[in-house]
């Protein structure tokens, strides 16, 4: 006569046939939470509020005359700066000697 | 505001997006006990070859509006600072200063 050990695991096994779910007396790990998991991706994509660029704005929208504010502060500081004579460098005509490797290598 | 942490971290989520689903695969494979030993590893071998931005831990939260990325108020995505400042522009629907 079968013990009440054997039985117990034989109704589990019947119960998992009829009901479609697998039998795994010895609690296996098969992954399938990695997969039953649903998908994070498309709701990490979604965080940032999509923002429009104002040049597509203004390309689109030529005749509305939209004034992109912060560009023409930048435009107005860098004037301002050549004035004092504090603007960026001229850049070099001839080619620099290279000095080893430049910058920190590639970022992935 | 955006700053070069808010692109990178769109970068990441973009190539989580991308990479979610045959990462999810070679997981299941990798973390498969009834599987072989031999193709667990290889399995293993593929996730570790994945580039940086696939992983979901690379993402990080960072404020909305500008790109900080401590004191972030999950719920609305705001650093603690663009938070007051909406929530005392009335922006938050729902959220008032609390005064008694």
């Amino acid at each position: 006569m079968a013990s009440l050990k054997t039985k117990l695991q034989q109704l589990t096994k019947l119960q998992c046939a009829l009901f479609e779910t697998s039998y795994n007396p010895t609690s296996a790990r098969t992954g399938a939470k990695y997969l039953r998991a649903r998908l994070r991706g498309p709701a990490m994509v979604r965080y940032y509020p999509q923002r429009i660029p104002i040049q597509l704005v203004r390309a689109v929208a030529w005749d509305m005359n939209i004034v992109d504010s912060r560009e023409e502060q930048r435009v107005d500081d860098v004037v301002d700066l050549k004035k004092r004579g504090k603007g960026a460098p001229k850049k070099k005509k001839e080619k620099a000697e290279e000095k080893g490797k430049k910058g920190g290598g590639k970022k992935k | 505001m955006t700053n070069i942490r808010v692109l990178r971290d769109i970068a990441a989520r973009k190539g989580v997006k991308a990479h979610e689903v045959v990462r999810r695969a070679y997981l299941a494979c990798a973390r498969n006990q009834t599987l072989e030993p031999q193709i667990r590893y290889q399995a293993q071998l593929q996730l570790n070859n994945f580039g940086r931005y696939s992983r979901p831990t690379t993402v990080k939260n960072r404020c909305t509006i500008s790109g900080r990325g401590r004191g972030i108020i999950g719920e609305f995505g705001l650093s603690r600072y663009s938070f007051r400042m909406k929530a005392l522009a009335g922006e938050l629907p729902g959220v008032f200063k609390a005064s008694w």
